[in-house]
């Protein structure tokens, strides 16, 4: 569908300025040559093989790799830069960037000149940063397959996708593996991150300063963090999948007003979620299983809806730190708590009593399994009876009064078979 | 019971009910796995009895309240607070003549003009981030303490004997002090100061909105003279800065290497840069000419590209901001901010930097992975670090060495622990953290927000500064302490080194002036004095202090005289300050013990005026009072 439309799309364009056709002859330089000659619109064909040198594509083009050319840059600075407007890559394998940081030696790198580029179904490996969107607005990197480096200490490796400033932007059905981050965005907003898959990345989406965007379906697997959403509001987190990351899966950080919803998180090994000094956001329906923590929540986050979400088997459901008093229902519809031994007797689909993640019993079920035979004992009962009844020290606690009994399994589960 | 909880009809019962828990699992044989039911016993002692007496200083500054501050650690009791960049209603500062003298000398001609234009002679607020103390031989020395102003671009120095002001100078050139650190080794010697923001060299007001003419400055000044010793230009802002045990190389952070305007500008470039600075090379330079002079300051070049041997631009992830010298005298630990990582630089690597040309990144010899927002490091003098971690809210404590180890290639992670602090920490310090003497005992951590740790006293909410207890393995956070606005950074100080008098010595240079005036008047400041001198329609009114008395319980002045009273307190003994208030002249000043001090005012309110201590002195301190007659005006 999405081929279709751009192929239609540039049909419209080669019409109006009656473009050229280049076959480009396979030998360095070549290119170079062609582009000084060609027009806007012009399309440039590479033929099978590799083309050693590095190019600046300055006007309206489209450099088509046909799924055979490679261009490899041997290590000087960015293989492809874009500062015309409206320039398409496609098809092609890009290699052998250089490795200045400074300059952000990259595969592909878009400047704040190119306006409205297209980088589509490239293969972009072992360069230093894979694309970098450099302020170029609207630009569109859909299809690639990025492979990061592997043989430099993890912050000297340069990131997958890396954006600055591209208000407008689309990253989507990218899949990236190795470097250091997924996609890395800084001071942007309204960009589309859709679709990606990010694998063995120190964060597979860092993120921060971009308000008004969506971070939705993508899935992160084996990365030391998932989704790191920072200092942005109006952004929409959904229906991604974080599986075996490290650290956390979703995380906030003065994300507000925003909607965090149909996440599947599985196996953080440190934590599913982590809500900090997070405000206004509409936390729902996402589903944290197998973690050491299920939700860190602390720095004083607040206003937070936070109902339908799935709990399940993790070591501590609940970090809360606070003072004050949260509650985690709406409506009478709370969230799911796999350790949470209630009984529902009138059988609504509702725990017949409200249940507090902060009950220190679940470090007991977690630290001593065999405790869980004693859940129903009379025992337990009367455990959890006595905290009811008895005053704690502490102020400050989270209740669910309608905890749900079955879970609901969000679609994005289904994104990643076998996740173990 | 908070209204929160009494919306939600939810009682207390059943949220951290760990004692009911226990006692009944007790039964059920299981009851001993239950964490955390009582604190464990912390290994230092952070509380003290009645009476005890800390065991280290600690200097806080306060923010843009200005001060000083002075706790005792570890039980974070506040001492004092020293007026510096602020006006202060109990003690006079900004008032007196005496603290006036320190407010005004050092400020340029050009902003006395721009304050008389605003109907001021001094700056009344001030922006206070960086205390730090005299250095002698790698260690505190206890002579005195500067501070930054980044309000109002000034460096001030306070003289530890008597915990007062006696120095403060703008700093011409330089835009908004951030950073500063005095010079380690041999002594302090230097203070280094970084402007921060960027601004024309010239800043006439030709060039406005062009910043690609924008320059920084970074300033050494002599702690000695307090007087500008040399500046050096440098690209990208300046942060924070510190300096070796050597005293061969201080260095500083950029986070905005791009010059860049805005936030997006500020961020565009993947990594910014550490200057440091070869001080040698540019006292060369100042000895041989290579240098512009500004406005009295001789001004050198060390910008990029300059192509001599004054500074070296080495880059560093991503947005760096805290720097700090570890107490092996080596390593310099960088924390990256933006960047998840700390860089370590190792200053025995920069010589080759100045001499052979050498990579600056050849310098940088760890990088570890550390933790979101990396801030600031302090130091146990055991080879590991403390960094605090703004975004993940922790300080993580690393150790140097492995992660020097993992840099170069082996399999070891430097992390030994992280702690959570409430809430975002920026600055922390150990005790004795900065200086070779580094003894790892506590730690505070400076947190930005307290959120929900104090009761609640409305919007605007105290910052926390935590203790944590870093003696043994774990690190553990044993106090929480409430600030008012807002302190950054703080240094924590051995006691034995820091010993201020009881009383002043009658021959302190602060009222230096005052004594001038009462030679040329024929009065003896040193002993019981009770002179009213007219000199025109301006009066000098000369009295001491004695609790419960003050030797004139009247004088007589005109309507419109410019009054001066001089007070002079003749008591020595420990606590006791007097004060003078004259009421509804809005004219009140600290008196300390064996001190003189004095202020100006016009008598422009005829009548029958009371003036009495306001400081506490005596059992009969409310009649330690007198009356000031002011005659009307053709009376």
């Amino acid at each position: 569908m999405m081929k279709w439309s751009l192929s239609a799309v540039f049909a419209l364009l080669a019409s109006v300025v009656s473009a050229a056709d280049w076959d480009v002859p396979l030998r360095a330089g070549a290119i170079s040559e062609i582009l000084a000659q060609a027009e806007d619109g012009d399309v440039l064909r590479l033929a099978a093989g590799t083309y050693n040198e590095t190019v600046v594509l300055e006007k309206s083009v489209t450099l088509d790799g046909m799924g055979h050319a490679t261009l490899d840059g041997q290590g000087n600075g960015s293989v492809i830069t874009v500062t015309g407007s409206d320039v398409v890559v496609r098809g092609l394998t890009v290699v052998g960037s250089g490795d200045r940081h400074e300059d952000i030696d990259s595969g592909i790198q878009l400047k704040k000149t190119a306006k409205a580029p297209q980088i589509l179904d490239n293969v972009l490996l072992g360069n230093l940063y894979g694309i970098d969107i450099h302020g170029a607005k609207d630009s569109l990197v859909a299809g690639n397959r990025i492979e990061g480096r592997q043989d430099r200490l993890m912050n000297r490796r340069g990131n997958g996708i890396y954006v600055w400033n591209a208000p407008g932007s689309i990253v989507e059905n990218n899949d990236i593996q190795w470097g250091r981050d997924g996609i890395f965005v800084n001071s942007s907003k309204r960009n589309i991150f859709r679709n990606n898959q990010m694998r063995e990345l120190r964060f597979a989406v860092h993120y921060m300063y971009v308000d008004r965007s969506e971070v939705v379906g993508n899935v992160s697997i084996d990365n030391d963090l998932g989704f790191a959403v920072m200092f942005s509001t109006h952004v929409k987190v959904k229906n991604n999948v974080s599986i075996n990351d490290r650290e956390h899966g979703v995380m906030l950080n003065y994300a507000n007003r925003s909607e965090i919803t149909g996440n599947y998180v599985k196996s953080a090994k440190e934590k599913c979620t982590f809500l900090y000094n997070s405000n206004k956001n509409d936390f729902s329906d996402n589903w944290f299983e197998g973690c050491g923590i299920g939700i860190h929540f602390t720095a004083g986050s607040a206003d937070n809806r936070i109902v339908g979400n799935a709990f399940v088997g993790n070591r501590t459901q609940v970090k809360f730190v606070s003072s004050k008093w949260h509650e985690w229902s709406e409506d009478g519809r709370g969230n799911y708590w796999s350790d949470n031994a209630a009984f529902d007797v009138n059988g609504d689909g509702f725990a017949d009593s409200p249940y507090r993640p902060n009950d220190s019993m679940d470090h007991v079920l977690w630290s001593q399994p065999a405790a869980k035979m004693l859940l129903g004992s009379p025992a337990v009962q009367m455990v959890r009876w006595s905290q009811s009844a008895f005053p704690a020290l502490l102020p400050g606690g989270v209740v669910d009064s309608h905890p749900l009994m079955k879970p609901v399994r969000p679609a994005a589960a289904d994104k990643v078979e076998h996740d173990g | 019971m908070s209204e929160d909880l009494k919306n939600m009809k939810v009682s207390r019962r059943g949220v951290m009910g760990a004692a009911a828990t226990g006692a009944v699992l007790a039964g059920t044989g299981v009851g001993s796995l239950v964490g955390g039911a009582s604190p464990a016993a912390a290994s230092g002692k952070a509380s003290m009895a009645p009476g005890e007496l800390d065991e280290y200083y600690g200097f806080w500054s306060s923010g843009q309240c200005g001060e000083l501050r002075i706790l005792g650690v570890p039980s974070m009791r506040e001492l004092m607070r020293v007026p510096v960049f602020n006006r202060c209603s109990a003690t006079g500062w900004g008032q007196t003549n005496e603290s006036l003298k320190v407010l005004t000398e050092g400020l340029t001609d050009k902003t006395k003009e721009f304050l008389a234009a605003n109907g001021k002679v001094t700056y009344d607020n001030g922006d206070l981030h960086h205390p730090h103390m005299s250095f002698t031989d790698g260690t505190y020395d206890g002579r005195y303490l500067f501070m930054n102003d980044k309000a109002n671009t000034r460096v001030a120095r306070v003289r530890c004997d008597v915990m007062k002001c006696d120095k403060i100078i703008e700093i011409p050139n330089a835009h908004d002090i951030h950073g500063l650190r005095p010079q380690k080794f041999p002594r302090t010697g230097y203070v280094f100061a970084n402007g921060e923001h960027e601004a024309p060299l010239v800043n006439d007001g030709k060039i406005l909105n062009e910043p690609d003419k924008y320059v920084n400055i970074f300033s050494a000044i002599d702690g000695d003279t307090m007087e500008v010793s040399w500046q050096v230009i440098v690209s990208g802002n300046l942060d924070n800065t510190d300096c070796d045990y050597q005293g061969k190389y201080a260095y500083s952070t950029s986070y905005n290497s791009e010059m860049g305007m805005t936030l997006a500008e500020m961020t565009e470039s993947e990594l910014d840069h550490v200057v440091v600075f070869n001080i040698a090379e540019i006292e060369k330079a100042i000895e041989s000419g290579d240098y512009q002079e500004l406005n009295g300051v001789k001004v050198v070049d060390g910008r990029k590209g300059s192509n001599k041997k004054y500074t070296r631009y080495i880059p560093i992830p991503n947005s760096p901001h805290g720097i700090n010298t570890a107490p092996d005298g080596k390593h310099v630990c960088i924390a990256g901010k933006l960047s998840p990582t700390v860089s370590v630089m190792d200053v025995t690597k920069l010589d080759a930097l100045f001499d052979e040309d050498a990579d600056p990144r050849s310098a940088i010899v760890a990088e570890p992975q550390l933790g979101l927002g990396p801030l600031h490091t302090a130091y146990d003098g055991q080879g590991n670090c403390f960094t605090t971690l703004f975004l993940d809210s922790q300080v993580v404590k690393w150790n140097l060495e492995a992660a020097v180890k993992q840099y170069a290639g082996e399999d070891v992670d430097p992390i030994l622990e992280k702690v959570d602090v409430h809430y975002q920490p920026g600055h922390n310090s150990t005790s004795m953290g900065e200086t070779k003497e580094a003894d790892g005992k506590w730690l505070i951590s400076m947190n930005k927000f307290s959120k929900d740790r104090f009761l609640n006293t409305g919007p605007l909410k105290p910052e926390n500064e935590q203790l944590i207890d870093i003696t043994g393995n774990e690190m553990k956070v044993v106090h929480d302490g409430p600030t008012f606005a807002e302190p950054h950074d703080s240094i924590i100080v051995r006691r034995d080194i820091v010993n201020p008098k009881n009383a002043y010595d009658r021959n302190d240079p602060i009222w230096d002036d005052a004594r001038k005036q009462a030679e040329a008047d024929g009065v003896d400041l040193d002993d019981w004095q009770d002179s009213v001198i007219r000199d025109g329609n301006k009066v000098r009114v000369y009295m001491s202090s004695q609790a419960p008395n003050f030797s004139l319980e009247d004088f007589t002045v005109k309507e419109g005289d410019e009054v001066t009273v001089y007070v002079t307190n003749l008591d020595d003994i420990d606590d006791l300050t007097h004060g003078f208030c004259m009421a509804n002249f809005g004219v009140a000043m600290e008196v300390g013990p064996q001190a003189t001090a004095s202020v100006t005012f016009v008598a422009s309110r005829p009548g029958v005026h009371w003036f009495y201590c306001q400081w506490f002195c005596h059992a009969l301190h409310m009649e330690m009072r007198g009356r000031m007659f002011v005659e009307p005006k053709g009376a």
